[in-house]
C-alpha cells in the first residue's frame, strides 16, 4: 500500500494538483489581507481564523476536494492507464486507496496551509496598518481542532466525488456533482437540514450546538469512511472497458 | 505444458458474443501472431488473457495458472502491451518505467536493462509527450518487458511505427523467445507482420478461433495451388472447371486450387495440355506456395469451417 502511495506522489510530479494545492488556501489569505485593510478598528484573532475557517468549509474545501479527485482520477483517464494498472500483479483496491489516500492528505496539508496562510495574512495587514493589530489570543490549538473536524467531516463529500471522478471516463459528472453540492452549500449555509447535506457537514463544524458538530462529524467521517470502502470495492471490482 | 492456453472462452456484451467459444493453444517459446480484422474479438481475448474483463464462460491459463482464479499469480507470468499505453505525458519514459518497476518490486536497474533492449535508453529522460507514436510503442514494450515475464501479449505492436520501425519490431520479436526464452502472442490485423514474425498462428473471425497451428506446417498442409497467366481467362476457367478444380482470380490471372494430396507436377502438365488442346494462350503456368492471406481468406470465409492444423494433417 506504501508503495502505490509513493507512485501516486510521484505521479503528481509536475502535474498541476500542487499548483492547486497551494493556489486554493492563498486565495483566501489573499481576500483576508485586503479585507482587513479595509477596516478601520482591530478585531480579533478569532474573527479573522474563522471567516477563514468559515470560506474554507463551505466554499474552498468542497470546489478543491472537486478539482483534486477530477484531477487525480483523469491522470489514468486521460491516457486510458487502467488497463496497464489493472492488469498488473497487485490487488486492484491498493491502486484505488492510494489515490483516495492522495486526496484526503493534500486536503489535511492545504487546511493546514490555509491555517498558515490566514495567520500570515493578518500579520502582513497588521504590519502594513499597524492600527488593526488583532486583538485576543491565536488559540492556535483551538483553530487546529477545528480545522482536523472539517477534514473529518468532509470525508463523506471526499468520497463521494472520488468514486464519480474514478467510475466516468468524463469529468462531467464529477464537476456537476461537485458544482452542484458547493452551489448548495452556498446558497443554504443556514439551512437547518444542512448538517446532513454532505458538502456543509465540514462548515458544520462551525456551528454553535454541540449536536450539529456531533451529527455532522459522525456522518462526514464515520459514513464517509464506509462509502469510502464501498467506493474502493466497487471500483476494484468493475471493468473498466 | 502450454504457455497459453483456453478453453471454450466466451464473452458477451450484452446480446453481441465478441469472443465465441474460443479454445487456443500457445506452445513455450512461440511467437504466436493472433491474427482478425478489427472487431473480431482479438483484443476482448487479450483483455481476459489479463484479467481485465471477465469470461461469460470458459477458462484461460497463463503459464498453467487459471487467471480467473489467480489473477495475480497470472500476471506475474505476463508482461502486456496493450492498444492505449497509460503513460503519463507529464513524466519522462524513464519515469514511467520507474512507476510500474517500483509498484513491481524490481531493482532500479531493470530500468536501465529494458532501455537498452528498446534501443531508448538516449531519450530515456525525455518527457514522454515529446515522444512519437513509434518511441511510445517502444516505450510499451519495454514496459511489458520489465521483470523478463514468461509471456508477452502485445496488442498490434507495430501500430504507428514507420517501415523501418516496423521492421525492426518484426526482428525483435522474431529473436526474443530465443533471446529471453519469452513466448509472445501477439495481435494483429495485418497479414503480413504475422507472416514475418509468427511461427504459430490462430486466426480468429466473428469471435471465433477458425484455425489454429504451426505456421509452416499450416501452409505445408493445405493444397497447393497453381498459378495461370493465360490469354483468355474465361475459356481457361471452363477448362480447369473440367478438370474439377476451384478456380478463383488471382493477381494478374487465374490460382486454381488443388486438393490435398494430389500430385502437383500430373496436374500441371494434364492441365497445360488441355489448355493447349483448348486453344488457351499460355504465358505461364507454375506451383504458388500457400500464403497466410490463402489461409485466411479461406478459414473466415462466410462457409469456412472451423479446422485446426491437426484436423488439417
Amino acid at each position: 500500500m506504501l508503495t502505490a502511495l509513493i507512485v501516486e506522489a510521484r505521479k503528481l510530479n509536475r502535474s498541476l494538483a500542487l499548483l492547486l494545492a497551494v493556489a486554493a488556501p492563498c486565495l483566501i489569505g489573499v481576500f483576508i489581507f485586503f479585507n482587513m485593510l479595509r477596516g478601520k478598528a482591530p478585531m480579533a484573532w478569532e474573527m479573522w481564523m474563522g471567516s477563514s475557517a468559515g470560506i474554507w468549509a463551505f466554499f474552498m474545501l468542497p470546489m478543491s476536494v472537486t478539482a483534486l479527485t477530477a484531477l487525480v482520477a483523469h491522470m489514468e483517464h486521460g491516457p486510458k492507464a487502467w488497463d496497464h494498472l489493472r492488469a498488473l500483479p497487485r490487488p486492484r483496491w491498493t491502486t484505488y486507496a492510494a489515490k483516495a489516500a492522495c486526496v484526503l492528505l493534500l486536503v489535511a496539508a492545504m487546511s493546514l496551509l490555509n491555517l498558515a496562510v490566514t495567520w500570515g495574512a493578518v500579520r502582513a495587514a497588521a504590519t502594513i496598518k499597524p492600527v488593526l493589530e488583532p486583538t485576543g489570543d491565536l488559540a492556535l490549538m483551538q483553530h487546529l481542532t477545528v480545522v482536523g473536524r472539517m477534514w473529518l467531516a468532509a470525508i463523506l463529500l471526499t468520497a463521494i466525488q472520488f468514486w464519480t471522478a474514478m467510475r466516468f471516463a468524463s469529468f462531467v459528472p464529477a464537476l456537476a456533482i461537485g458544482i452542484g453540492g458547493t452551489f448548495f452549500s452556498v446558497v443554504a449555509t443556514a439551512a437547518e437540514a444542512g448538517v446532513f447535506f454532505p458538502w456543509q457537514m465540514p462548515v458544520n463544524m462551525l456551528a454553535t450546538e454541540a449536536w450539529r458538530v456531533n451529527v455532522a462529524l459522525g456522518l462526514g467521517g464515520g459514513l464517509g469512511a464506509l462509502v469510502l470502502i464501498l467506493a474502493l470495492s466497487h471500483l476494484s471490482a468493475r471493468e473498466v472497458r | 505444458m502450454a504457455a497459453i492456453e483456453t478453453r471454450g472462452l466466451m464473452r458477451r456484451f450484452g446480446r453481441h458474443t465478441a469472443v465465441d467459444s474460443v479454445s487456443m493453444t500457445v506452445p513455450e517459446r512461440a511467437v504466436y501472431g493472433f491474427l482478425g480484422r478489427n472487431g473480431a474479438g482479438k483484443t476482448t481475448t487479450l483483455k481476459m488473457l489479463l484479467g481485465l474483463l471477465k469470461p461469460t464462460a470458459g477458462s484461460a491459463r497463463v503459464g498453467g495458472v487459471d487467471v480467473a482464479a489467480d489473477r495475480i499469480a497470472a500476471a506475474r507470468k505476463t508482461g502486456a502491451l496493450l492498444e492505449a499505453h497509460g503513460f503519463y505525458a507529464n513524466l519522462s519514459g524513464r519515469e514511467n518505467l520507474d512507476l510500474t518497476r517500483t509498484l513491481l518490486g524490481l531493482p532500479a536497474a531493470e530500468v536501465d536493462r529494458v532501455l537498452e533492449v528498446v534501443e531508448m535508453t538516449e531519450n530515456g529522460r525525455r518527457r514522454v509527450s515529446d515522444y512519437s507514436l513509434g518511441m511510445r510503442q517502444r516505450l510499451g514494450l519495454a514496459r511489458a518487458m520489465l521483470g523478463a515475464p514468461p509471456v508477452l501479449i502485445l496488442d498490434e505492436p507495430t501500430n504507428g511505427l514507420d517501415p523501418d520501425g516496423i521492421a525492426d519490431m518484426r526482428r525483435f520479436l522474431k529473436s526474443l523467445p530465443d533471446r529471453t526464452g519469452a513466448t509472445v502472442l501477439l495481435s494483429s490485423h495485418l497479414l503480413s507482420e504475422i507472416e514475418q514474425t509468427a511461427t504459430h498462428v490462430g486466426i480468429v473471425h466473428e469471435g471465433r478461433l477458425v484455425l489454429e497451428g504451426e505456421l509452416a506446417r499450416l501452409k505445408a498442409d493445405q493444397a497447393p495451388e497453381i498459378a495461370l497467366r493465360v490469354d483468355d481467362a474465361a475459356k481457361a476457367t471452363r477448362v480447369l472447371r473440367g478438370h474439377d478444380l476451384t478456380v478463383v482470380a488471382g493477381d494478374g490471372g487465374l490460382i486454381a486450387r488443388l486438393r490435398p494430396g494430389e500430385d502437383h507436377d500430373a496436374v500441371v502438365a494434364a492441365l497445360t495440355r488441355a489448355m493447349v488442346g483448348a486453344g488457351v494462350g499460355v504465358f505461364a503456368i507454375g506451383a504458388r506456395a500457400r500464403s497466410l492471406e490463402g489461409i485466411y481468406r479461406q478459414a473466415s470465409a462466410p462457409d469456412a469451417v472451423p479446422a485446426r492444423s491437426k484436423e488439417l494433417a
